[in-house]
């Protein structure tokens, strides 16, 4: 974004956030038609819908399966401080947002509602960020959905990994 | 509610879950952490006769648990389930926590100090206790006890074998590296602990040798705070971890003691002083990571990134950059898993990357940080949960150097027949030949390349002055606290321009050797 877009972001940004508050944007329901297989043990249901759409358009093999990824990310959460689990869950609501979406990228849906070539475009967004809390956040979910796709062995092929070799184990 | 332990002899490998709640263990020396620098000290104060007993907070997994599987052994051998990063998650961190430390995991990559480190560290942090020609013969030996040998290049897989031939095309300086090694299948699994037990990692060597003389070693205990009175340090206060390897379960244990070295490691070691309240001073400050930006090449034949020994060859040729940050090169191995966070993009595109793994090759350039007067490192910081923080945003002459760095191992696989290298997220760089590399680097926002370590130093400096140190350096003792030492990665002024193990392994061996000829007269 060069300096004179960031201008008139600045000034229309102001007039929308009035605009948006008003009529509601911030609270706009996510759409939460990805739904947990499992119980949950770090995220709630609003969350994994989020972490699952973010999944389907980050992770571009064929036979992603971002419910399942999303489920692996849960349980990687779990293990981790609360801290970073709550950071986590405000960096899902921040993408997810209406508002913020369409003061900084002229979008007024929420995530979870748009098109996925309109969700790439927003992952686009973030990726190219001048602000480094987009970028970041990008990176965190980025990294997070991949990682929990090719780390297991259903990936693998689709690759041309073939896999760890046998070894005689010397008992 | 206190209970009696079986003291001293014989050995054990105890898992903290046994303990009942409330327990109070006692000991001559308790060791905080059993890495690299934890391990080494525990063998050799066993050895000297001392009651020693070692607390830590990963569980004791065996080459049998080693299923060369990233999915499994990231989450089971790594701080964070692998997710540990940045304050600002500007640089991803690994960084182990098992029995046996961060040398479970590491890709055995072998090097002394060098030379003109410790000679920096004299004449710039005061480190007027330690020398190299001290640490020589305990180098010998630590060399002896780890099987530490260098590869022969018909040894080296191909991703580190076009590292060799690129360097040698280019005229730059490359070696084979020294392994530590007996055994060895070649497998390519380092990073997930060997199946095999050829890796000689702390797991395998001084901690059984320090079982074998008597030391406790108790797995799934953390330290949440040493408690000071009187002037030192009573006894510890640790929480036994859950059956989930992570969480806490609820159970408490003390341990009472008339020694203690902290050893859990840069980050591990500032939080638990800042933990107790020792914090401020120099605690916490000059940590620093190696910061390590990767390159992507993609060649003809196969490369298969992910089988073979991980590093066998490393460059130097950039350490001395004069007034510019220094670098080395070094390979880096790709299982589908660690490929996959390195590769830039989403969807489509990072897929298609990802089909090419088998021809993928990967080095890493590696920043010497630390050596300018500017450059402070990171600082470590602990969150309510009493989680550690490190905030470290890499200066910009840093950045740079890792940029020329990019350049040079994408000229360097260029030279050794790569048909295409890349790096960095957005912008993102593919280029075919130089001319088309120089093109799309001219202006390149070095803020924007993304960047990982496997190198944390630093936090809890040694040094001979009180105001810029937090241990003394002839004994790693703290500078109020006479009956606390500090023995691991965390000590060191710097990064050091090697890869850190033998540095510390050294270190350990020479510092216990001392304490233990100091404690018994
Ligand atoms: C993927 C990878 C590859 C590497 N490859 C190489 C290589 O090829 N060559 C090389 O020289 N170096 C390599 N390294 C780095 C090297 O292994 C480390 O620098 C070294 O092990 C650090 O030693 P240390 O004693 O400081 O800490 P560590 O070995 O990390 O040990 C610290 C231990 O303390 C424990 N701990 C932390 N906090 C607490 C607490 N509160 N209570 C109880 N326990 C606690 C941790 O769980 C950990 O087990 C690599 C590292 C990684 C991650």
């Amino acid at each position: 974004m060069n300096r004179r877009t960031f201008i008139r972001r600045g000034l229309w940004g102001g007039l929308l956030l009035a605009v948006g508050s008003s009529i509601g944007l911030a609270s706009w329901p996510t759409d939460r038609s990805r739904k947990p297989r499992r119980g949950l043990r770090a995220i709630d249901e609003r969350h994994f819908a989020i972490l699952a759409a973010v999944a389907a358009r980050m992770v571009g093999a064929p036979k992603a399966d971002p419910i399942e990824i999303a489920h692996r990310i849960d349980a990687q959460l779990a293990l981790g401080a609360p801290e970073a689990r709550a950071d986590f869950g405000k960096l899902l609501l921040l993408l997810e947002n209406a508002l913020a979406g369409l003061v900084l990228d002229g979008r007024a849906r929420p995530f979870t509602h748009l098109s996925p070539a309109a969700q790439d475009d927003v992952l686009a967004h973030w990726q190219r960020s001048s602000l480094l809390i987009r970028r970041s956040g990008y990176g965190v979910l980025r990294k997070l959905t991949q990682a929990a796709h090719y780390a297991a062995p259903e990936a693998w092929a689709d690759v041309g990994y073939p896999g760890p070799p046998q070894i005689g184990i010397p008992s | 509610m206190s209970q009696a332990i079986a003291l001293h002899k014989p050995g054990a490998f105890v898992d903290a879950g046994t303990l009942a709640d409330g327990a109070t263990l006692k000991a001559d020396v308790v060791i905080i952490g059993s890495g690299a620098g934890g391990a080494v000290s525990a063998s050799q104060l066993a050895s000297a006769g001392f009651d020693v007993l070692v607390l830590e907070e990963g569980g004791h997994h065996t080459r049998a648990d080693f299923k060369m599987r990233e999915d499994i052994n990231y989450p089971m051998l790594y701080q964070e389930a692998g997710a540990r990063a940045t304050k600002d998650v500007g640089v991803t961190i690994l960084q182990g926590r098992a029995v046996g430390g961060t040398t479970v995991v590491n890709w055995t990559t072998s090097f002394r100090t060098p030379a003109h480190v410790y000679e920096h560290w004299r004449s710039a942090h005061a480190v007027g206790g330690v020398t190299v020609e001290q640490l020589g013969p305990h180098w010998d030996e630590v060399e002896r006890r780890l099987n530490i040998q260098q590869v022969s290049l018909d040894e080296t897989n191909r991703n580190n074998r076009v590292l060799y031939d690129g360097c040698k095309a280019l005229g730059l300086a490359v070696e084979t590296t020294r392994r530590n090694v007996k055994g060895c299948m070649k497998s390519g699994y380092c990073g997930m602990g060997c199946p095999v037990d050829a890796k000689q990692s702390m797991l395998v060597t001084y901690l059984p040798d320090a079982v074998a003389r008597g030391a406790r070693v108790v797995s799934r205990c953390r330290v949440d705070k040493l408690v000071v009175e009187g002037g030192a340090v009573k006894r510890v206060a640790a929480s036994v971890i859950g059956d989930d390897g992570y969480n806490v379960s609820g159970k408490q244990i003390t341990v009472e003691a008339r020694r203690f070295i902290l050893a859990a490691g840069g980050i591990g070691t500032p939080a638990i002083l800042i933990r107790s309240g020792l914090g401020g001073g120099m605690v916490g400050r000059r940590t620093f990571l190696h910061p390590v930006h990767g390159t992507a090449a993609h060649y003809k034949d196969p490369v298969e990134p992910y089988y073979g020994a991980p590093q066998s060859v490393a460059s130097h040729a950039h350490a001395d950059r004069g007034d510019e940050v220094g670098l080395f090169y070094e390979a880096a191995p790709m299982h589908p898993m660690l490929a996959a966070v390195a590769t830039p993009g989403y969807g489509a595109m990072h897929h298609g990357a990802m089909q090419r793994l088998p021809y993928l090759a990967a080095h890493v350039a590696l920043a010497i940080d630390g050596f300018h007067p500017s450059e402070e490192g990171g600082t470590i910081s602990v969150r309510e949960s009493g989680a550690p923080v490190i905030d470290y945003v890499v200066p910009l002459r840093v950045r740079k150097a890792l940029l020329f760095g990019a350049k040079t191992l994408a000229r360097i696989n260029f030279a050794a027949g790569a048909t295409e290298v890349g790096f960095g997220e957005f912008p993102h760089v593919l280029a075919r030949n130089e001319k088309e590399l120089d093109r799309l680097t001219e202006n390149y926002d070095v803020m924007k390349l993304p960047l990982f370590s496997a190198h944390v130093m630093g936090g809890c400096k040694m040094g001979d002055d009180p105001k810029s140190s937090v241990v003394r350096s002839t004994d790693l003792r703290h500078h109020t606290l006479e009956n606390l030492h500090v023995v691991d990665g965390s000590v060191f002024p710097t990064s050091l321009g090697v890869n850190p193990q033998e540095s510390i392994y050294g270190l350990a061996h020479l510092i216990s050797e001392r304490l233990a000829s100091a404690w018994k007269t």
